[in-house]
């Protein structure tokens, strides 16, 4: 009932405007599935789960401005005064801020002295209220106490001898064992206890690849600057932000007191990220749109310079349906055409950005489901000519032959 | 004739406006896109150090970990150790040389209604401001001394000069940093290199730090870096600030200005003949390994233009080329469209290349007027890129004059090529077949 004959040789007369239309869905679908695995990438790493309460905190930085600040006085102060505060859940102090972009990280060892084959991870100098001000979960073991704090001088050196890990690092450093009572080295003798294991907590840096390598240690250091994390109370903390470094500066003038609430730093620092997946989705849903209105423009002047050949079908007895068939199966013979070359021209650009620009790897899954997507955008563009051209009078075949 | 060409093409135009519009939106769209990052881009990789991108170096040394090579792309660390930094500037051999690296002090002045401030700081030896070339518009640079034995002087950036002192002459004025006081003996211009070429392993988009002091305070007030520090060797540090100093961690940027080939040549042995001497004494362990890169080469190497924005790059150029061949299939079907008229003007007498001539005069009219729409989507295109990166990439994401003559360039040539073709294949119209059916 295809009349594939015919219609392939009226292509064949027609076929500049039909390579164009072939071509121009060639390069969306090559375009197209290769954003479309960006932009999945980027929003599965926006979404990762961070194991904080993030909504919930306020960043504090204190800068002292005394050369010879006594800061660990000023932080058993400071956490006094922020603990007590109304609507405050809880408070820490810590070396930096998580998901803020910048840290501290070391390798560490499960054997005295090792120097190779060591594991990094991002670490934390707080004191042991972080788990309860950071909102995370302790699944095996302790918390540290209170008497296991060491406070001391930058530019001293003390052993550390019990450490809180999360359960990404517990199984990268101990694959298939209790972390429990095991020690970890930092490339000398003195072990440090893994006393506890949390959930999940990301860390530092979003775009680091051991992301999820934590460890947290009840170290605080006598440091020009420190940070402050707060948790507020659910919903109350743009009231607590406001008061902060009024109190804060009350108790003690001595200090530049600087304060950013937490889903800030998160969304600078996947601003990068984001920024990639709304280009790119403008850019996909531009492509689409112009690619659309070209085959509709097309079209229409296909039919309008073959609008005699339609008249005589029609008077012929080709009914309204035929017609519109006609043109609909004529564009998916395009369309299949340009998704056989756009497929291929995807996976072989998709080569160079794996290779190049480290992206990720283009799959048969959606590449398929791009070449789906092209394949409806283009029928849907191709319809309502299609059905235009079903009204075409077969008068019009009598008139100026 | 082209005046009388152009009144024609833009009749054509209005006869089929949605066709037109059509036309003009997607080379606008496409050039809108492209400009968009390709601005950026370009922005990103401009070299604020070209003049003197032959006598400029970054030094890297290989002082790691024996076991395991840095993790970046020509495995030698970003910055030096102290004591390595300390050693190669005893050397006389550069034209000027610096070790440097980013910190931060609290800023205030005496009797002063100012509020106390953070602010950053570069703790630089003196050449900063000759190899750098930075402006000045008091005073000038700090003693020889001062790099050795802490002095406290400082050097304000404009802006910073302007908030303490309303832009007078500050020279010889006490600021307050971290309660010490501190001489002004400097205020430089504007200077916003972009990116920040000197250091681009902290943040490349990041703007210049708004005061400057001497590299000979580090033990007087225990300076530690406000940029990246990275250690491997951590079992083996002292006690103290000074054990810190002595460390193998590395946070020290340094650069160095060599005038010619002679003297880069006498440099190299310098550093291969100190990294000898340190593997005697037990240090660099490695196979012995230094690089001394140009700014261009050193903007590369620190992929300040990030694979993300290559990317982009790539889009939006295959973006504008859909646009074209889009531009193309349309500009076809309106050509043919209008067949008849030019059977007819054939027919009196118009040469193919009129009519050839006519058609692309048309088409560019389209190109210029998406050119024009297109300037128009970069610009919302820039602002919505600042919006999106949080004032992260404020330095750069702005249009200049170039990237808009770029865009009516881009925008004419994509509409040229576009009409080529159509308007090549309307010029082969044969007159007869519509004479007979009119």
């Amino acid at each position: 009932m295809l009349e594939l004959q015919p219609m392939l040789s009226a292509l064949w007369r027609n076929k500049v405007p039909a390579l164009l239309i072939s071509l121009q869905l060639a390069l969306t679908l090559a375009i197209i599935s290769n954003i479309v695995i960006i932009i999945q990438e980027r929003i599965e790493k926006i979404g990762r789960p961070t194991g904080i309460a993030v909504e919930e905190i306020i960043a504090i930085n204190v800068m002292a401005i005394p050369q010879d600040y006594d800061m660990i006085g000023a932080i058993s102060a400071d956490m006094d005064l922020l603990r007590k505060l109304p609507l405050v859940k809880d408070a820490t102090v810590t070396n930096q801020v998580p998901l803020s972009q910048s840290g501290s990280a070391g390798t560490f060892y499960t054997q005295p002295n090792q120097k190779v084959g060591g594991e990094n991870s991002n670490r934390y100098n707080t004191d042991p209220n972080f788990i309860n001000t950071l909102g995370l979960k302790l699944v095996a073991g302790r918390n540290f106490t209170n008497t296991e704090m060491q406070y001391y001088d930058p530019s001293e050196i003390r052993d550390v001898n019990v450490a809180v890990i999360t359960q990404q690092f517990a199984e990268n450093i101990y694959p298939g064992q209790d972390p429990i009572g095991k020690p970890l080295y930092d490339g000398d003798s003195h072990p440090i206890e893994i006393i506890g294991v949390v959930e999940r907590h990301l860390g530092a840096w979003v775009d680091w690849s051991k992301a999820g390598n934590v460890a947290f240690f009840p170290i605080a250091r006598n440091t020009q600057d420190i940070n402050y994390l707060v948790r507020a109370e659910p919903g109350k903390r743009d009231e607590v932000l406001k008061t902060l470094v009024e109190k804060l500066s009350e108790r003690d003038p001595q200090r530049v007191i600087k304060t950013r609430i937490l889903s800030e730093y998160v969304a600078r620092s996947y601003a990068g990220d984001n920024l990639m997946v709304k280009v790119l989705s403008i850019v996909a849903a531009t492509l689409s749109f112009i690619v659309a209105l070209g085959i509709v423009g097309l079209t229409i002047f296909w039919i309008n310079q073959r609008a005699k050949q339609i008249g005589v079908k029609r008077a012929l007895g080709a009914t309204r349906s035929n017609i519109s068939r006609y043109f609909l199966v004529e564009n998916s013979l395009i369309a299949v055409t340009g998704i056989a070359l756009g497929s291929a021209a995807a996976l072989i650009v998709n080569q160079y950005m794996v290779r190049d620009y480290s992206q990720p790897v283009l799959t048969l899954v959606p590449l398929s489901i791009c070449a789906l997507l092209v394949l409806v955008v283009s029928l849907t563009a191709a319809l309502a000519p299609a059905l235009r051209a079903a009204n075409i009078s077969p008068a019009t075949a009598t008139r100026s032959v | 004739m082209i005046g009388y060409y152009i009144s024609l093409a833009l009749r054509s135009l209005r006869s089929t406006p949605i066709l037109s519009a059509l036309m003009v939106a997607a080379i606008a769209v496409g050039v809108g896109a492209s400009m968009t990052v390709l601005t950026l881009n370009y922005m990103m990789s401009q070299n604020a150090l070209e003049h003197k991108d032959d006598v400029l170096f970054a030094v890297q040394l290989d002082s790691w970990d024996v076991n395991k090579a840095y993790d970046n792309a020509n495995e030698i660390p970003w910055q030096l150790t102290y004591k390595d930094a300390q050693a190669l500037l005893r050397s006389d051999i550069p034209t000027h040389q610096v070790a440097m690296h980013r910190y931060g002090f609290t800023v205030e002045l005496e009797d002063s209604a100012i509020r106390p401030y953070t602010a950053d700081i570069r703790v630089t030896t003196r050449d900063f401001f000759s190899l750098f070339d930075v402006p000045f518009i008091y005073g000038g640079t700090w003693e020889k001394t001062a790099d050795g034995s802490p002095m406290q002087v400082v050097v304000l950036s404009k802006a910073t000069n302007e908030k303490l002192f309303s832009g007078e002459n500050s020279v010889g004025k006490t600021v307050v940093l971290n309660s010490q006081p501190f001489t002004v003996i400097g205020v430089i211009d504007t200077w916003e290199p972009s990116p920040k070429i000197y250091d681009v392993n902290n943040s490349s988009f990041a703007e210049v730090e708004s005061l400057f002091v001497p590299f000979g305070l580090h033990r007087k007030l225990e300076i530690y870096s406000w940029g990246n520090t990275n250690g491997w060797d951590s079992g083996e540090e002292g006690e103290g600030y000074e054990g810190f100093l002595q460390s193998e961690s590395v946070w020290i940027q340094f650069w160095v200005e060599l005038s010619d080939s002679e003297q880069k040549a006498g440099y190299e042995s310098f550093l291969t003949a100190y990294i000898q001497g340190q593997k005697d004494q037990g240090r660099f362990e490695r196979p012995l390994k230094f690089a001394l890169s140009k700014p261009s080469e050193w903007l590369v190497l620190n992929e300040v233009l990030s694979d993300d924005n290559r990317v982009l790059g790539w889009v939006s150029l295959a973006f504008l080329l859909v646009c074209v061949i889009n531009a193309v299939a349309l500009l076809l079907a309106k050509f043919l469209r209008k067949a008849p008229e030019a059977g007819v003007r054939r027919a009196l007498g118009a040469s193919r290349n009129a009519i050839f001539t006519q058609h692309l005069i048309e088409s560019s009219t389209i190109g210029i007027l998406g050119g024009i729409a297109g300037i128009l989507l970069a610009f919302m295109g820039i602002s919505g890129i600042r919006y999106l990166a949080m004032g992260q990439l404020d330095t750069v994401a702005r249009i200049d004059w170039v990237m808009v003559a770029a865009a009516i360039g881009l925008a004419l040539i994509a509409s040229l090529l576009a009409g080529l073709y159509p308007a090549w294949r309307i010029s082969r119209t044969n007159p007869s077949i519509y004479l007979k059916t009119q």
